[in-house]
């Protein structure tokens, strides 16, 4: 892999930063919820049968793709590496979320095991009918260039 | 489960561990059998042509069970507040996960107790995913 001492990330890339979505709105579905917690084995009776809660882990069904707008592509491959849920509010089963993604943030990462490489991290935003934020995700992708085989 | 107080944690409490063993089935059935996920989730075959061991455990099945796993020890009297997670290496379906914690913070902040955890996914004693939770824990009435 050769060494990189410059950044890949020019001032296109750097505008993209603090760009939206249009909202998308998802749907936090019942039968999801039921066959999320069977598999996890969730028995907390805050979100059984019944309460109109969700599990926080429902968010996992609703995050939308990333929009390929908001993606700058600064090196060829790109990985999840991390991400984040945050909780504000209970989620309510079947209550329409609108969910909007913002490019937070384009750093440049050197060493590592991907050698030279670019974080990328997007939030999305899940909001209620109120216009209140209910949760949030955080999700960071790593780019890189594939060596060449 | 049974509800946990702020008073009786400590830092360097460790959770019980708990094994789970992911399949190409379970990846299929947590999104669901009609939602078009990754091939490489369900297919060991799909997995190989990527490059890994066989089929891919999802990273959020993995978050998933972090999260749950926090919540049951937490009881249902705290909220959980945030949990982040970093994808160190990928997981291989068929492979014995095993979630780990411990605590490693205990505060007040504008009169709510929070409690942060450590938490990993262990295969073969190698940790696959690290995360950070913070959890929001009653005092003991």
């Amino acid at each position: 892999m050769a060494d990189v001492t410059e950044s890949k990330i020019t001032d296109e890339h750097r505008a993209m930063i603090g760009q939206r979505s249009d909202p998308i709105e998802v749907v936090p579905h019942t039968e999801d919820a039921q066959r999320m917690r069977d598999l996890l084995g969730d028995t907390d009776p805050r979100w059984a049968d019944g309460t109109g809660i969700a599990p926080p882990y429902i968010l996992a069904m609703l995050e939308p793709r990333l929009p390929a707008e908001l993606s700058p592509q600064v090196l060829s491959s790109g990985i999840l590496t991390q991400t984040e849920w945050k909780f504000s509010q209970p989620i309510k089963l079947e209550e329409p979320l609108q969910a909007v993604t913002q490019l937070i943030d384009v750093r440049d990462r050197l060493g590592g095991r991907y050698g030279y490489s670019v974080l990328v991290m997007f939030q999305t935003s899940y909001l209620n009918g109120d216009g209140e934020e209910a949760a949030a995700s955080l999700r960071t992708i790593t780019q890189f260039d594939r060596p060449e085989s | 489960m049974s509800q946990r107080y702020f008073e009786d944690i400590a830092t360097d409490d460790e959770l019980e561990p708990r094994e789970q063993l992911p399949t190409e089935d379970k990846a299929v059935e947590f999104f669901g059998r009609d939602n078009p996920t990754n091939p490489a989730f369900g297919d060991a075959e799909a997995g190989r042509r990527m490059g890994f061991g066989g089929a891919l455990v999802p990273g959020l099945l993995k978050l998933s069970w972090i999260t749950n796993y926090v919540g049951m020890w937490a009881g249902s009297e705290a909220n959980l507040r945030s949990v982040r997670v970093a994808f160190r290496r990928p997981d291989i379906a068929g492979r014995p996960l095993t979630l780990a914690g411990r605590v490693v913070d205990k505060r007040q902040e504008d009169g709510v107790n929070v409690v942060e955890l450590e938490v990993v996914t262990l295969a073969d004693d190698q940790p696959t995913v690290r995360g950070n939770v913070q959890v929001e824990i009653p005092s003991r009435p």
